[in-house]
């Protein structure tokens, strides 16, 4: 497992690491703009380890929870119910047949690992996969709970046009992760039904439009890609 | 408990309790599977959905950024990416460099 565990990590250092502390350094700024504390933002970061959820919460007490704590929990778990298809099409690339081996690597399902181990792992021995992705999820980990805490402390000299810098990355390192998959027709059909199904947002409240235009979207993806198959 | 911590105590259990579902609902099935290949359509479609909303409707301090430069940022990184045989990092400098530009210009 060691053997791998640093391939992971370094894997996590480049690309990944970068749209990591980018987009978790705003996320310090806007935890401290918001009047919480900077342990709040570790253990936001690292228990929740999702950036929408963690936004939705950020937003709810700058309002003064205002519409009460059990609805921004509720927002904040809908946005990042993802997490639930992410880890089903994650653990048999991940599996060795004893599912309690996988443990140590369920607080690292998160976007940035479960699109970085879509696109490494099929390439990396099955015995050595958990390994990767211990080294990967650990390092994103860290780099995400560091960069929120340089974030919090420098919060009052990045200016707003700095910030949005810095969460533009976030959404541009997730383009690029899906534009690989476009030379593919199966995933290729998932994006661009989910890049569809996105218009959703137009007619749903925020907290369940990214869930329902996931939902949609990818199953039109995998019934045309049944369709196609059964031909 | 103050309401900051409880929010965060109960979204925390809630974003386990997903994966953890994940995890066992998932167990004894090969990536083939329907209900495998599914859930990874899902998956793929919500960051897509996801990449589109921050890109042409995003929220907070992004929306301050004009959709003409997030649009230009997103079409050089990605160009850069296919381009350079799926590079993340130079391509990801690239967009941010060309969303910079044209905001600037603006």
């Amino acid at each position: 497992m060691t053997s791998a565990f640093l391939p992971g990590l370094r894997e996590a250092i480049g690309a990944p690491g970068v749209a990591m502390a980018a987009t978790f350094l705003a996320f310090g700024a806007a935890v401290q703009e918001a009047g919480l504390g900077p342990g709040w933002a570790l253990l936001a970061c690292w228990g929740i380890y999702g950036m929408p959820g963690q936004l939705v919460l950020v937003q709810a007490a700058a309002g003064g929870w205002a519409g009460g704590v059990g609805s921004a929990v509720m927002g904040a778990v809908a946005v990042n119910a993802r997490f639930l298809p992410m880890a089903v099409s994650l653990t048999p690339m991940l599996s060795t047949g004893d599912r309690g081996r996988l443990l140590p690597a369920v607080p690292f399902i998160a976007v940035t690992p479960w699109a970085a181990a879509m696109r490494s792992l099929p390439a990396i021995e099955r015995q050595a996969r958990l390994g990767w992705f211990l080294g990967f999820g650990l390092t994103s980990w860290v780099v995400a709970g560091a960069a929120a805490l340089a974030g919090f402390h420098l919060a009052e000299s990045l200016g707003s046009q700095a910030r949005a810098a810095l969460l533009f990355i976030n959404p541009l390192y997730y383009a690029l992760l899906l534009a690989a998959g476009l030379n593919e027709p199966t995933p290729r059909r998932a994006i661009l039904c989910g890049a569809g199904a996105a218009s959703l947002a137009l007619v749903l409240p925020a907290s369940m439009a990214l869930l329902a235009a996931g939902m949609v979207g990818g199953t039109i993806a995998f019934l045309l890609g049944r369709r196609h198959a059964s031909r | 408990m103050p309401p900051a911590d409880l929010a965060l105590l109960l979204t925390a259990l809630g974003g386990l309790g997903l994966r953890l579902a994940g995890v066992w609902l998932a167990g004894g099935l090969s990536t083939e599977h329907p209900a495998i290949a599914w859930a990874t359509a899902v998956a793929q479609a919500t960051l897509a959905a996801f990449v589109t909303l921050a890109i042409v409707a995003p929220a907070g301090a992004l929306a301050d950024v004009p959709l003409p430069a997030r649009l230009v940022g997103l079409v050089i990184g990605v160009t850069v990416c296919l381009t350079t045989r799926q590079r993340l990092l130079p391509a990801l400098i690239a967009g941010l460099l060309a969303m910079l530009a044209v905001r600037g210009l603006g």
